[in-house]
């Protein structure tokens, strides 16, 4: 899945770090698995914006995905403040899960 | 996309606080079961209506698998439903009147004392079960989106509901002539609608999404889940009001016809969810409650000969029972129960302990908070255990059954060990 941006240099190093970000169930990241939508630089306010979603809404680990998530990004990029914005529209699917996502799934 | 803002509400999870309880009470339970089975095992074989075998049936049917369910669905609800549970003061109170109700009642089955310990702890039971209703019921009202899953959580805890009644009002025959004819009568009116209208559709509408959620199947059907709930409800209607009213061999065959097609209708829903699973490998845990799937197809083979021998031979085939009932709460409860314990604690507790350690440096996996190798063993042992005693009950075999009923208490030690060690896991960095 493609994720949305406004900064296409910074998203890779945002991507990167939120790639240590599991899904504790599956064990996969949420960038592999889809969860990642878009991610925005607002450089004047030195703010991310990062909108996720969820596998499930109400999902018992979804609080602590949301919160690793801004600390990960805290850690990429100190000087900024994270803003993790959830969203279920569009609902998260199979589909959403990437190529390397889904050998992961095929082999583990 | 949502914009700005986004629904940060829907991270807002039911409180371990309230999850707990019920998986350490509904684990205590068990092992209680199995050692009461081991000890008891001469009275419980004679008769279903022996006063041992009521309380195990009923710490079995209450204190195990309805407070497990109670306590996972309490976490799982607002996933189903997809909006927030209505009031975690409600589960407790749920909690703490079946905590105390439960012991009352088995303790007046055990003694066979139908006074005040098996009234009030029937009255408990209801309230208790009134609370969890209630909270279904609103939170499912208050939530935009309504599923089949949840669809089934409700019609499931009104027919608990209805159990429970049916149950205090047998419960009060013995002072108080309320039913004509005898409270044994009625026993599988009672049963059955607790097993297919409470445990059945419960687990069926639970099972069916957890299932899927977990092998990340591409496979969804919620027409077939209709279809699924249309026959287990007209079936278990059908049952009811053959049993009061017609008392009717094609009615009762009907009946069973519509059960046995939504059974075997649900595991080829479950079988088809495994075939189109994007996660290749599948766990331990998860391989147990498949086959708790498969067994659910037991009881219905027993239930079919049971009912041949009777319309044969005019006379209850009392060992064919005992075995029917042992299936149900030993087979098909407790392996569903076993397997999804150690899907969904381990997350519970490293939400409580590891929570605010989130992103902020390595933390142990949530499957690495309990022992998968007293897991497999569990498995091994209980599988044996359960196999086991069923010849043991047909063939009358008192050596054979006690060997059994051990391995079920060792099985109980065992998940107790893993769950002591889960609910008293403390931090841990890596």
């Amino acid at each position: 899945m493609n994720v949305i941006s406004n900064n296409k240099l910074k998203s890779t190093i945002a991507l990167a770090a939120l790639q240590n970000v599991m899904d504790p169930e599956i064990g996969l990241n949420i960038v592999d698995l889809g969860l990642v939508y878009q991610i925005d630089f607002d450089e004047s306010e030195k703010k991310i914006y990062c909108t996720m979603t969820l596998t499930t809404q109400f999902c018992p680990m979804g609080e602590s995905i949301t919160n690793a998530a801004k600390e990960s990004l805290k850690l990429g990029f100190p000087e900024y403040e994270p803003n993790i914005k959830l969203t279920f529209d569009p609902p998260w699917n199979h589909e959403m899960i990437s190529e390397a996502g889904q050998d992961f799934l095929n082999e583990m | 996309m949502t914009g700005p803002g986004g629904n940060t509400d829907a991270t807002k999870t039911t409180s371990y606080k309230v999850v707990l309880p019920f998986y350490g009470y509904a684990s205590f339970a068990f092992f209680i079961a199995t050692a009461l089975l081991f000890l008891s095992i001469s009275n419980i074989t004679t008769h279903y209506f022996h006063p041992h075998s009521l309380a195990l049936t009923h710490i079995m049917a209450l204190g195990w698998g309805t407070m497990m369910i109670l306590g996972a669905s309490h976490q799982l609800v607002p996933v189903l439903i997809e909006g927030k549970l209505f009031s975690n003061k409600l589960a407790f109170t749920s909690f703490v009147l079946a905590a105390v109700g439960v012991p009352l009642l088995c303790y007046g089955f055990y003694m066979f004392d139908m006074g005040w310990p098996a009234k009030w702890g029937g009255r408990f039971v209801i309230l208790a079960i009134i609370a969890y209703l209630i909270n279904v019921a609103v939170s499912m009202a208050r939530s935009k989106h309504e599923n089949v899953h949840a669809v089934f959580v409700f019609t499931a805890t009104l027919w608990l509901l209805v159990t429970a009644l049916i149950g205090l009002i047998l419960v009060y025959n013995f002072s108080y002539p309320l039913i004509r004819g005898s409270s044994l009568h009625y026993l599988p009116l009672h049963a059955h609608i607790g097993v297919i209208g409470w445990f059945l559709l419960l687990i069926m509408g639970v099972g069916s999404r957890l299932i899927s959620m977990f092998l990340i199947s591409k496979y969804n059907k919620p027409k077939r889940l209709w279809l699924i709930y249309g026959l287990v409800n007209v079936g278990l209607v059908a049952f009811i009001f053959n049993f009061l009213y017609a008392d009717s061999k094609l009615i009762q065959m009907i009946s069973i016809l519509a059960i046995a097609t939504a059974i075997i209708l649900f595991v080829n829903y479950c079988y088809r969810s495994y075939k189109q699973r994007i996660r290749k490998r599948v766990d331990e845990q998860m391989k147990v409650s498949l086959l708790s799937v498969l067994m659910m197809l037991i009881p219905v083979v027993f239930l079919i000969v049971i009912l041949v021998l009777f319309f044969l031979s005019d006379k209850e085939n009392t060992r064919m029972i005992i075995s029917y009932g042992f299936i149900i709460f030993f087979g098909w409860i407790t392996a569903i129960i076993l397997g999804m314990t150690f899907k969904t604690l381990p997350f519970i507790v490293w939400n409580k302990v590891y929570h605010h350690l989130a992103g902020k440096g390595k933390t142990p996996n949530p499957k690495d908070l309990f022992n998968n190798t007293v897991f497999k063993y569990m498995t091994l042992i209980y599988i044996f255990g359960f196999l086991l005693f069923i010849p043991g009950i047909l063939l009358n075999s008192t050596f054979i059954l006690q060997t059994a009923a051990l391995l079920l208490v060792i099985t109980a030690g065992l998940y107790n060990w893993n769950v002591i060690k889960l609910l008293m896991h403390k931090p841990v960095s890596k």
